[in-house]
């Protein structure tokens, strides 16, 4: 007779390695040791869906089977943490706004064009974030606008482009702001209003793609916030280099609360604003280069 | 005009010190004039710089020199991160520098040889725990803590007693880093002076023992927030450290403590949202003893840190249906770690009453929650989640955990199940339905197989193929080999598969054809089905495989050879001489018990990949004799790999033994 086994297999050390290492390779997301226990869970239904018997045959799976690109996109979905919420890291967003959206409307106030990337973009609060501060600092108003949300997740992509969300999400959101951007959806949740999503489109992208990142436009800004905690040295290079070539001379680059560039930052300069600390793309040679504070 | 601040001779000299080539004639000075630069943008880079530069006794000497410049700070901070980046090349100047008439000088080789970290320093350092001077004593003992060793821990336990208590509470804190907690009485003494208390919790976590829990409880009802943050500090670690099987013990001991305060569950919750890990940590044990259900949301939350993941889902299994409960109603409130996680304990917590709340928490979650979702339902005993259950058989992602969750529910709504799965069948809602409706319905379903196994469309019977051989061979196997010869891809490699569950004498002249199959699936289904059906007949095309230059083709053909009890030592060593790891790999498990299996091993210790010495040196631990104890030794010795050397080192122990 056939048995319902509702137990689940264990991953050994080896095996997690082996398939921390292949994960890494692929889109640079480093699982440390300690970790595996929560590899093990994520990754476990991923086995039941395959009908696999333990992680030694998901790992061959991921080398041999003819649909392994498929199932490690799927692995590094359940791999990711995804969590993030709008009006992320307050203090960065006013430097943002008071010091940083004053000197793109004057630099582009010609073109009358504005282009925001959120890398790693998550669920989309970051990329709604933006649109809904470049919409409230009214110096966009009649400019073309567009905030691009990318991320290797697809899953967290199609939540981003439903525009809807629950408490958690809005956690840091204030009641005005709250009234002004989102409309009841039912069901406890919210969804953005059109106005601002008309300002935003996502799309799929590992950041580590250097051939992908060609369809990614010239940017005046990236946010890539939180993502590369995950990375090695070696793949933060390889990141920042692609995110460079993607940024206008003078763009700015704002990375997460507890990142920095160093020991790697020698393509971008260092800018002290009054609120915060933001990196940017050095000018073409020739046009002045500025840079940041000493102290 | 650019408002933003511009200064660009700073950027210039930054610049500058960035390109300049470190081997250059004079790069040193140059570097050591930017150590002094007013921009700490600047030093920062001369510092990196200085680390990376070639002759580093020459360049360590140089900068200790800069330490003594009064005055100087910015360039002596530099200086002493540039020092600690050197690595060895700084050790022999730096400890000379320990015997400096300054104590700031003292203070300042204390301080770098502890972010250097190297055991060589300790002996030096223990010295200098005689120096005249307070300051650097302390600059000593913390430096002993980092660096660790025998004699460190021996003295700083000697210091516990110092007339100092700036000397007692850095010996601790050395203590902590170096996880030695000393004597259980010292520490509890320690315990009633303010000013070590929260050094001396960290410690007490260390102990793996009642009397520590207990000790640990009394802080957590201190009215001082600092001090019951120090005391979940010491719980999250002492629970990493006790055998879980006394952790019942343990948590009985915080249960009771907890119970005496009126506002425990409130004070958990405000130490759930504190900074430091270990704190939450000891706050998920806490609200696991005190299973207080209107705790379960910010527990939930805990998981958004990775790390808690294993005590969030035990503390949530302990809150029990209540709490569950409680997560099911605000699903939607969570972040989504939180909802991961609170999905998964669901699933242990379920009743008949959650189908409702499960359900809905379908129509939006997340695929991987939604496979949790699955297995949650099976397990209401319910009736009602029979529909659902047979709906998701449609969603190819879910229905593999679908049709495991029916076969649990059959347990307790046999009838239902397969009403719902025949009906399911006859309108043709999804394939999924047929292996489903075989596992639960064993031969009455037979005839409706049969059926299926005709039918126009190859999903359905390849489905109906696989299903059959499940429930009856004899029909099985009439199946297979009608499957074997079919137009489909699918359906043939349906009935590969089957072929080999079921085996027989037939199976391995049956198989032959689809060994040569056009379709790469179908050949990799079949060199599978053969071992498994345990037909010898077809060893010799299995042999050709191995030297198959598809990696899955030659790993499948070991294996399937290993299981028929056919890896000789020919085959052995064509898949060992295999490119794919993979394939290496197979050869060594398959040859695990024979002779010729521990000679490859030895070979194949030295394997530029980590695996594969892993892989070799299991073997030799668990058939190699011991004359084999040299080699094994001999390749520890140079193991640079962590996971290898564990390998390595229990074939050592294991050999040694024989
Ligand atoms: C913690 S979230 C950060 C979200 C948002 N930027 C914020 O700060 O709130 C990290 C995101 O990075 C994405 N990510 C990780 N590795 C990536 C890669 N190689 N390419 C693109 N996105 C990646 C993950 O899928 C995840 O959604």
């Amino acid at each position: 007779m056939p048995r319902f086994d509702d137990s689940r297999p264990e991953m050994s050390l080896e095996e997690f390695r082996l398939l921390r290492d292949h994960v890494y390779s692929h889109c640079g997301i480093l699982v440390h040791e300690d970790m595996k226990f929560v590899m093990e869970r994520r990754l476990w239904p991923r086995l039941e869906a395959l009908g696999l018997p333990d992680f030694g045959a998901y790992h061959r799976y991921l080398r041999y089977d003819a649909q392994r690109h498929a199932e490690l996109e799927a692995a590094v979905e359940a791999l990711t943490t995804h969590e993030t919420y709008f009006f992320r890291e307050p203090s960065q967003l006013k430097a943002f706004c008071d010091e940083l959206l004053p000197v793109l409307e004057k630099r582009n106030s010609r073109l009358k064009r504005l282009r925001l990337w959120s890398a790693g973009c998550s669920s989309g609060e970051e990329a709604y974030t933006l649109a809904m501060l470049l919409k409230d600092s009214r110096r966009f108003d009649d400019w073309d606008v567009e905030v691009y949300g990318t991320d290797i997740s697809r899953r967290v992509l199609s939540m981003a482009r439903r525009a809807e969300y629950g408490a958690s999400a809005l956690r840091a959101t204030s009641a005005d702001l709250l009234e002004r951007h989102f409309q009841p959806a039912g069901n406890n949740r919210v969804r953005v209003r059109d106005e601002v999503r008309s300002w935003v489109s996502f799309g799929h992208h590992n950041l580590l793609d250097e051939t992908g990142s060609q369809l990614v436009p010239r940017m005046d800004v990236v946010f890539c916030r939180n993502v590369m905690i995950y990375f090695d040295q070696a793949a933060r290079r390889r990141v920042l280099r692609i995110v460079r070539d993607r940024l206008v001379p003078g763009g700015y680059l704002l990375l997460g609360h507890s990142e920095n560039l160093l020991n790697l930052g020698a393509d971008f300069e260092l800018v002290h604003l009054q609120g915060d600390l933001v990196y940017r793309r050095p000018e073409l040679p020739g046009l002045t280069t500025t840079g940041g504070e000493g102290r | 005009m650019n408002p933003l601040p511009e200064f660009p001779a700073e950027e210039a000299r930054y610049r500058a010190l960035q390109e300049l080539d470190p081997r250059a004639a004079g790069a040193l000075e140059v570097l050591v004039t930017g150590l002094h630069d007013e921009s700490w943008r600047v030093r920062h880079v001369a510092a990196e710089a200085l680390k990376r530069l070639p002759s580093s006794r020459e360049v360590a000497e140089r900068l200790i020199r800069v330490l003594g410049e009064r005055g100087e700070t910015g360039a002596r901070n530099a200086a002493a991160e540039a020092l600690a980046g050197l690595g060895g090349a700084a050790l022999g100047p730096l400890v000379t520098l320990l015997g400096h008439p300054d104590p700031d000088q003292r203070k300042f080789a204390a301080d770098i040889l502890g972010q250097l970290g190297l055991r060589a320093a300790e002996l030096p350092l223990v010295q200098a725990l005689e120096d005249p001077d307070l300051n650097v004593r302390v600059a000593v003992s913390e430096a002993l803590g980092r660096v660790g060793g025998e004699h460190s821990a021996r003295a700083l336990e000697g210091l516990l007693t110092d007339a100092e208590s700036l000397l007692r509470l850095s010996a601790l804190e050395g203590l902590a880093l170096l996880r030695r907690p000393p004597p259980l009485p010292v520490v509890l003494a320690m315990l009633e002076d303010t000013r070590l208390q929260r050094s001396a919790f960290r410690v007490l976590g260390l102990v793996p023992e009642v009397v520590a829990t207990e000790r640990i409880c009394q802080g957590l009802a201190s009215p001082v927030r600092s001090v019951r943050e120090a005391a979940l500090g010491a719980l999250g670690t002492q629970v990493a450290l006790v055998e879980p099987a006394r952790r019942g013990e343990v948590e009985a001991v915080v249960r009771a403590a907890l119970r005496r305060l009126p506002d425990a569950a409130q004070r958990l919750v405000q130490a759930l949202e504190c900074e430091d890990v270990t704190v939450r940590s000891g706050a998920l044990v806490s609200a696991a003893a005190l299973g207080e259900a209107s705790l379960a949301l910010p527990v939930a939350e805990a998981a958004r840190e990775d790390r808690l993941l294993r005590e969030v889902l035990n503390t949530l299994g302990r809150l029990g249906p209540e709490g569950g409960r409680a997560l099911l109603a605000h699903m939607a409130d969570l972040s989504s770690p939180a909802r991961a996680a609170a999905a998964e304990a669901l699933a242990d917590l379920v009743d008949p009453g959650s189908v409702t709340a499960l359900c809905a928490l379908l129509e939006w979650a997340e695929d991987d929650l939604r496979a949790v979702v699955v297995r949650a339902l099976g397990r209401t005993r319910s009736p009602e989640a029979v529909p659902p259950l047979v709906d998701l058989l449609v969603a190819p992602s879910l229905a593999g955990a679908a049709t495991r969750a029916l076969g649990v529910l059959a347990g307790s709504n046999r009838t239902a199940v397969l009403e719902a799965l025949e009906e399911a069948v006859t309108r043709r809602a999804t394939s999924a339905a047929v292996a489903a409706l075989a596992r639960v319905g064993g031969a009455p379903a037979l005839p409706a197989l049969r059926q299926l196994a005709r039918d126009a469309e190859p999903t359905w019977r390849a489905a109906a193929v696989e299903a059959a051989g499940e429930v009856d061979g004899a029909v099985g196997r009439e199946l297979a080999r009608a499957a074997l010869a079919d137009e489909a891809v699918q359906v043939r490699a349906a009935g590969v598969r089957a072929m080999g569950r079921l085996g027989g004498p037939e199976a391995g002249a049956l198989l032959r054809p689809a060994l040569h199959d056009e379709d790469a699936s179908v050949r990799l289904a079949a060199v599978e089905a053969v071992g498994e059906s345990g037909a010898t007949d077809r060893a010799s095309e299995l042999e050709a495989l191995v030297r198959h230059p598809d990696g899955a083709l030659a790993v499948a053909a070991v294996r399937a050879l290993a299981r028929l009890g056919m890896a000789g030592p020919g085959v052995l060593m064509d898949a060992a001489a295999h490119p794919d790891a993979e394939v290496v790999k197979a050869a060594l498990s398959a040859g695990a018990l024979s002779a010729v299996g521990v000679e490859l091993a030895v070979a194949l210790l030295g394997h530029p990949r980590w695996d594969v010495r892993a892989a070799a040196a299991r073997v030799l631990g668990d058939a190699g004799g011991p004359e084999r104890l040299d080699v094994a030794r001999r390749a520890l010795e140079a193991e640079a790999d962590a996971l290898a050397r564990q390998t390595l080192s229990d074939a050592v122990e294991r050999l040694s033994r024989r």
